[in-house]
């Protein structure tokens, strides 16, 4: 008796499971103004499209998915990661390979697409300034590590990531295209000598309000933040001499329960329309080349695709290879 | 509705069970413990000195390198400075709350706990505006002339001490107001009647009766302090990094489990070995000698 209620349950449960299964998956982000986007611009359009319902989830933590990776229990089954670390997982088989006959990647910028992943959006680190607070703002990194043409605190990314390391060596005149390997010891040698100016912004929101608040009148920023701050009202000004681009990806976790509709996911959500629609919301630039002709040329003007002439790429594998040995390096000279 | 009277029927025989076994009242407990904090230990343990390579790599890292030495001097540093800040503005308070009148008592209780159930990243960014060099506290100073360039308050260490002391003040009013509520004032009063001034009334009567409860305080404050992680991330610099942050860069963003593994058991072995030298000395100093 017993038994056979137990197995009617089991059957049960598995019954209701199933279906709600195949009708779910889990999109992890990194929260923010800019997974509210995401979760407008391309999760929506596909469970209108396919019936998918598109749980939310986040914030990305790399932590946690190398622990559902190792214990075989993948509760994400999209997530949108730094192209660094994308790039470096992919290489240690924590994440699936993508479907490209179900991910047209014809379409997609090619420096933003390996085996594992494809770009989610592209940002580039500016030099933005709060010029109600200054009398003159910095146009290039040479500028914004000169602290006796621009004096005051400045603002960078905290993390080890790429951005500051070819900023500072930018500035000391390593052209762009000799950025990599990257010289360490330069580069610290030249943030020395600013290091008692720096306030270090640990997220974009931290970003936004020390410019805002001139705590740190100027700095390196992500581009969507000064968007933002624009649009705030506050006046603004964006340097995009130089503008350092880094990109989002989306990676598929290894032993993901829903393999198939985080492919079509990710098709759906690097096709040109709602990368467009992405790209008008945040500020950050579509990884889709056909999507630059879907905006309004006010819009597209503003975003770091259509800065592409002095743009510098940062080098998202050699990243990804040294990704231990730099961060080891920058922690030590952060807390010297 | 069934549940509760269920729960209410289980907890109901519950005082006669402990009495009769003993040990088997607490085998739940202890199965708590060992599944949600001794396995999980176990396991940090384990990659400790397994990941990258089996041997401990990790830990001659982390005592090798001055970087990490530094970090773990500044995390002491900094649970001290605020341990010491939050006794020396706590205990006039505590002593204030429990000779005050009642209603005045809860009003201020209700304030101490409040502050304690905001959402502690709303508190610690509101520091962040109250503390910089635009922010109110600068603005005010400069305004009534006491400076004129402002003050570098955020950032820095006095950030993040100014910023611990406030979140840790509770945990150290709390104890100490219970401490010092059971002090009898009459002790006051014959201390007094036999001569000791007002000094020696609170070094040699108040002090020693209040030493449980400082020294429980004081104990949590430094211990949590220890393992501190968003306000010093905000707050502070990065010359004054605490153990915390660099846990979370190993575990979260290194994915260095571990390095994250042996920085995080040291810290471990540092907090239960400080509880075992305060348990001795509570021990000695309490009061009546039970």
């Amino acid at each position: 008796m017993k038994t056979t209620f137990a197995f009617a349950a089991v059957a049960a449960f598995v019954a209701v499971s199933v279906p709600a299964h195949a009708d779910n998956m889990v999109f992890s982000s990194w929260g923010g103004t800019t997974q509210d986007a995401q979760k407008a611009a391309w999760a929506s359009p596909f469970t209108e499209k396919t019936g998918i319902t598109v749980v939310q989830d986040g914030p990305t933590d790399y932590g946690k998915l190398k622990a559902m990776v190792e214990a075989g229990q993948v509760t994400w089954d999209v997530v949108d990661v730094e192209g660094d670390y994308a790039a470096q997982a992919g290489k240690n088989g924590q994440l699936e390979k993508l479907d490209f006959s179900v991910i047209d990647k014809s379409k997609l910028d090619p420096r933003f697409v390996t085996d594992y992943s494809v770009g989610s959006f592209y940002y580039s680190f500016v030099i933005g300034c709060n010029a109600d607070a200054v009398s003159a703002c910095p146009k290039t990194w040479a500028d914004l590590f000169d602290t006796a043409k621009f004096p005051g605190k400045r603002t960078f990314y905290k993390w080890s990531a790429p951005g500051v390391i070819e900023a500072a060596l930018l500035a000391d005149g390593v052209a762009a295209d000799k950025l990599y390997p990257l010289d360490l010891d330069r580069a610290f040698k030249k943030l020395d000598t600013i290091k008692s100016d720096i306030v270090w912004w640990s997220g974009g929101a931290q970003s936004q309000q020390l410019l805002a608040s001139a705590e740190a009148p100027f700095g390196s920023v992500w581009n969507g933040r000064m968007t933002a701050l624009a649009a705030s009202g506050i006046k603004t000004e964006t340097s995009w001499e130089q503008n350092i681009t880094a990109a989002d990806s989306l990676v598929v976790p290894k032993g993901s329960p829903n393999v198939e509709a985080a492919m079509k996911f990710i098709a759906m959500a690097t096709s040109a329309e709602p990368q467009a629609a992405l790209a008008k919301a945040t500020g950050y630039a579509p990884i889709n080349v056909d999507s630059a002709k879907l905006m309004d040329p006010e819009t597209a003007k503003t975003l770091p695709d259509q800065q592409t002439a002095s743009q510098v790429n940062a080098d998202m594998n050699y990243w990804a290879d040294n990704r231990d040995a730099i961060g080891e390096k920058w922690y030590a000279w952060q807390a010297k | 509705m069934s549940t509760y009277s269920d729960a209410s029927a289980a907890i109901a025989p519950l005082p006669k069970a402990r009495r009769a076994t003993g040990f088997g009242g607490v085998l739940p407990a202890l199965a708590f413990v060992a599944i949600f904090f001794i396995a999980p230990v176990a396991v940090l343990l384990l990659r400790s000195v397994l990941e990258p390579v089996p041997g401990f790599g990790n830990y001659a890292q982390l005592i090798g390198s001055a970087t990490y030495l530094k970090i773990f001097a500044n995390t002491f540093i900094v649970s001290g400075l605020v341990t010491a800040i939050s006794l020396l503005i706590g205990f006039p308070v505590a002593w204030a709350l429990a000779i005050m009148p009642g209603r005045l008592t809860s009003v201020i209780f209700a304030i101490l706990l409040l502050s304690m159930w905001t959402n502690l990243l709303a508190r610690t960014y509101a520091w962040m505006v109250l503390l910089q060099r635009t922010g109110l506290i600068n603005k005010m100073l400069i305004g009534m002339g006491l400076i004129d360039k402002p003050l570098a308050l955020v950032n820095n260490l006095t950030g993040v001490t100014i910023g611990m002391t406030y979140i840790m003040l509770p945990f150290i009013i709390l104890p100490l107001y219970g401490v010092i509520r059971k002090i009898d004032p009459s002790t006051l009063q014959a201390a007094a009647l036999c001569g000791a001034n007002r000094w020696q009334c609170l070094t040699r009567v108040l002090l020693p009766l209040a030493m449980p409860g400082m020294a429980a305080g004081a104990l949590m404050v430094f211990v949590m302090s220890l393992g501190y992680f968003v306000t010093p991330s905000l707050l502070g610099g990065t010359a004054n990094m605490m153990l915390a942050e660099l846990i979370a860069q190993f575990v979260q963003s290194l994915v260095n489990w571990g390095m994250g593994g042996a920085a995080a058991l040291v810290l471990l072995v540092v907090t239960l070995s400080l509880y075992a030298v305060q348990l001795r000395f509570v021990g000695n100093q309490n009061p009546g000698g039970r």
